[in-house]
């Protein structure tokens, strides 16, 4: 089945937001706000009173990441303590707490950091081809609003680009 | 497996040393000298020269703190006791103390190696791993006595020229530049008392290690034995003086002895006991 | 007088055009610049070849001395890595957004200063050729570095520290480096089209860049911090006069974050006058830089006065007596100066004609730092040469070979921050797009209509141009 997409360009970010909204209430009817995806040159908190809470699976990877490394830095270093009896001890317990407190402490910023980045990558959908319709502008300064269509809602919704003034629209057709 | 190891012993290897640690102690060398007997010859010094194959750097070197010498004779010209600035005293002489590494049994330059390449034997001695050494120094400035002495250069080359190689100690290696080293309280006799006394069966007698410096000295101001060893000649000047180890501050009764430890108050807990020098006022 | 951070109605292209043209093919000063640093660099490479193989003796240490400049300016070098992490984490966290346009090279200089700092503690060691023996490898023999050392938490600490801010700095990178690749061509377009990830500026992309990076700066705080405590645990830890200090943790922070502003001052003026940045980093964020750098020069003064009351007023002689001695013996004149450059000089940050005055700024920031590195030395110095043993009271001034290798660190940072500069933007597009965007919305929201069109598009009401059909 062919799937049409289309992007609008807007200068006014505003009216963008509004397309959004418009599209949340159903203005065109078959296309959800799922639809949409939003291009933007800078970070929106606010979009996501139009656009939805979508969620973000990263906090869950930093704490994994950093409980992970917590227990695995203090096993680690504990093991290796007890491994490794004539390791020096200037009179100190194998095991010294306040030492490994502190590298345990670091290992778990460590995890965290790298299992956060990790988190990152594949949530945000990194590593993928650029979309055709991507413009140059949406690293610039215009909002592109994204939608993925079956074939008899296009012109409603370039209808609704239109009504929102939207400056430029780009379409691509994929079998 | 590691894991197992540790939740098994986890309540032994969580002992620190007021608790019994984990280690037992075979012998716990140590060293009693007597500053009444020492004349300040450096006999000491040249023998610990000639045992452990200590580098020879130059004039210069020596002037600019960079020596070898792990049993170094300390003079001290202007002590206020002694009247430091009156001319009569200076010419009775300064006073003298002989420095070696006091293998220290709550040693700080053990725990801040970050490879491990110090380390206290069961022994009691304070182990130097040459092989292990980065060379990051961190031991000596953590030394409150300064009694470590580190590579600068590359000393074998030119510090016993030929045919002065064929003196070199066989019993032990010559260090190369970047490594840390001091005294171990002559580590291969000891080594090697515990081998022969191994191959007699028996176990290793008061007088079967004596350290070179000990064994040189030529007033006898220096015994070394083992502390565990309680007849040891050691063990009862200890006793006689009163000072036993484990504490920084030592309840003598008599307030007469002569026996102290330098820096004792650090809590480095070192195993060599100085007889304070009685002179006249 | 200008009292606005930022022209909030400037063009966005004008934003990107600028900053792009920071990064176009370098001129004459440029190479000039880096034939310095790579002068400096050579010194300080001959210097470590000649060391490596005869041995740390001629760089004078000796064995009542055994660090000396490296671990100074090891400390300094750690020690101006914390100004990027304030900026670009802490002011992140409390929304002060005049952080958003000289963050990035604040945080670039994170980066680059750690990698000069790693050097020292290698330079430093007596085998050069054995460092990885601090890192915990699994080896057949069973031998472990020694976890109690404060020398193998650095290595830790700085590893983590080194690879949290570099993913930092890189992850803030990832929506400019796209701006990059969409205006570069030839080798630039490749190397921007790998490094940006394949960023496209997706809604779920900026949710999840959001939230990276409120977590990572939640973790460089803590580790910032950290950092510096376990740098200052070199010599709190030993039992040193001097060293053996309690407020050394929360003293060589303040420090840090100290040296680091100053850095970040000199780095903003240089980079305002040769980039043209005046419309970026402009001159009442400066002013806020230097109100920052001037809270914490006293933060820092007060810890200091701390130090010596507490040592005054205790019972240990020997630290007593060590500090007395930094006051009147052979390392006075270093001391005094480090104490007037650290205590008194920052007084100028408190004027508002003096703060306002890029060349004086400039110069004072510079002695600033200078007082910095001073203090590192004299802590590292005057306990090595008297301590608990008066025997070994020496006084060893630090040889050639020492000098040039410091002297040839700051070439290196300077060398990794000059193709910084020319690879990646330095001032931070999206982010000053959004400062403009959130201010103005507060003030002109109309405005944007007019500022995000250019003259090809079509005007409002017309009909859109439609591409790709």
């Amino acid at each position: 089945m062919k799937r049409y997409y289309v992007m609008g360009l807007f200068s006014n970010f505003e009216e963008a937001f509004a397309t959004i909204a418009e599209i949340r209430n159903h203005a065109v009817p078959g296309v959800s706000v799922d639809d949409v995806t939003l291009k933007s040159p800078i970070e929106h908190p606010e979009i996501e009173e139009v656009l939805g809470d979508r969620g973000s699976p990263i906090p869950k990877f930093t704490l994994f990441g950093a409980i992970f490394g917590m227990c695995f830095g203090f096993l680690f270093l504990a093991s290796a303590q007890a491994t490794f009896l004539v390791q020096p001890q200037g009179g100190k317990a194998v095991i010294p707490l306040p030492s490994n407190i502190v590298l345990t402490y670091e290992l778990l910023i460590l995890f965290g950091v790298l299992s956060t980045v990790i988190g990152f990558l594949i949530s945000a959908r990194l590593f993928t081809r650029r979309h055709p319709l991507y413009s140059e502008k949406v690293s610039l300064d215009q909002i592109g609003i994204l939608l993925e269509l079956d074939e008899k809602n296009v012109n409603p919704i370039k209808e609704l680009f239109g009504k929102h003034k939207v400056l430029e629209i780009r379409e691509e057709v994929s079998q | 497996m590691s894991l197992k190891n540790v939740l098994e012993n986890w309540s032994n290897y969580r002992k620190g040393a007021e608790e019994g640690g984990h280690h037992t102690y075979e012998h716990m060398w140590g060293m009693a000298i007597d500053l009444n007997k020492c004349t300040g010859c450096n006999a000491c010094s040249v023998a610990c020269y000639a045992e452990n194959n200590l580098a020879t750097v130059g004039k210069d070197r020596m002037m600019k703190h960079q020596g070898m010498h792990w049993l170094r004779m300390e003079r001290y010209w202007d002590e206020p006791d002694l009247g430091g600035d009156d001319n009569e005293f200076q010419v009775r002489g300064g006073s003298v103390l002989p420095m070696m590494c006091q293998q220290c049994n709550s040693a700080t330059c053990e725990p801040v190696c970050p490879v491990a390449a110090t380390y206290h034997t069961p022994d009691g001695l304070n182990a130097q791993v040459y092989n292990r050494c980065i060379g990051s120094r961190y031991c000596s400035n953590n030394c409150p006595y300064r009694l470590r002495y580190f590579n600068f250069y590359s000393y074998y080359e030119e510090s016993w020229p030929a045919p002065l190689h064929m003196q070199l100690n066989p019993d032990l290696s010559v260090r190369d530049k970047g490594v840390m080293e001091k005294c171990t309280f002559c580590v291969q006799r000891i080594r090697t008392a515990k081998d022969t006394a191994q191959r007699e069966e028996r176990v290793v007698k008061d007088g079967d290690v004596i350290t070179a410096c000990a064994q040189t000295c030529p007033t006898q101001a220096i015994i070394f034995g083992d502390l565990l060893d309680k007849t040891s000649k050691v063990s009862k000047v200890w006793e006689s003086q009163q000072v036993v180890l484990g504490k920084a501050k030592q309840s003598k009764e008599n307030k007469e002895l002569r026996g102290y430890r330098v820096l004792e108050g650090l809590n480095t807990d070192p195993k060599v006991l100085y007889l304070d020098r009685v002179r006249e006022a | 007088m200008q009292t606005k951070d930022i022209d909030e109605n400037i063009a966005w292209a004008k934003i990107n055009a600028d900053v792009l043209r920071s990064m176009e093919n370098p001129r004459m000063g440029y190479w000039i610049a880096v034939v310095c640093c790579l002068a400096m660099v050579s010194c300080a490479v001959v210097a470590e070849i000649y060391q490596y193989q005869t041995g740390l003796g001629p760089a004078n240490l000796t064995w009542s001395q055994m660090w000396g400049l490296y671990i100074a300016t090891f400390v300094f070098w750690i020690g101006m890595s914390h100004s990027g992490t304030l900026l670009s984490a802490i002011l992140h966290i409390i929304h002060a957004d005049w952080r958003k346009p000289i963050y990035r090279f604040a945080e670039a200089m994170t980066t680059f200063s750690l990698m000069t700092a790693g050097l020292f503690p290698i330079i430093h060691l007596g085998r050069v050729w054995n460092m990885y023996w601090v890192l915990p490898y699994v080896s057949d023999r069973g031998i472990w570095p020694n976890f109690r050392s404060p020398l193998s938490w650095d290595a830790f600490a700085i590893t983590t520290y080194l690879t949290s801010s570099a993913m930092f700095l890189f992850i803030g990178m990832i929506p400019d480096l796209a701006i990059c690749r969409d205006n570069a061509r030839g080798w630039r377009q490749k190397l921007y089209t790998v490094l940006s990830l394949g960023w496209q500026g997706d809604d779920r992309q900026w949710r999840n860049f959001r939230r990276i990076y409120l977590l990572m700066a939640c973790f460089l705080i803590p580790l910032a911090v950290s950092v510096h405590s376990i740098v200052s645990a070199d010599f709190a830890m030993s039992i040193m006069p001097g060293w053996h200090v309690t407020t050394f943790p929360p003293y060589f922070v303040a420090g840090a974050l100290y040296s680091g502003c100053a850095a970040i001052i000199t780095l903003f003026i240089i980079l305002r006058y040769f980039f043209r940045f005046e419309e970026y980093m402009t001159i009442p964020i400066l002013e806020k830089t230097c109100k920052l750098t001037f809270a914490i020069a006293m933060v820092w003064t007060y810890l200091n006065l701390i130090e010596f009351a507490a040592t005054w007023y205790g019972h240990d002689m020997v630290a007593k007596e060590l500090l007395y001695w930094k006051f009147t013996g052979p390392y006075a004149p270093y001391f005094w100066m480090m104490l007037f450059l650290g205590s008194v000089m920052p007084f100028t940050l408190a004027v508002e004609k003096l703060r306002r005055h890029l060349p004086t700024m400039f110069v004072v920031s510079l002695f600033l730092n200078l007082g910095m590195w001073l203090e590192r030395w004299m802590i590292v110095g005057p306990t090595l040469s008297q301590n608990y043993e008066p025997f070994a009271w020496s006084i060893v001034w630090p040889s050639m070979v020492q000098w040039a290798i410091v002297f040839g660190s700051f070439g290196w940072f300077g060398l990794l921050f000059l193709v910084f500069v020319k690879v990646f933007p330095s001032v931070s597009m999206y982010e000053v797009k959004e400062m403009v965007f959130h201010r103005r919305t507060a003030h002109r929201p109309d405005l944007a209509v007019s500022l995000h069109r250019r003259a090809e598009d079509p005007q409002p009401g017309s009909t859109p141009s439609t591409k790709g059909v």
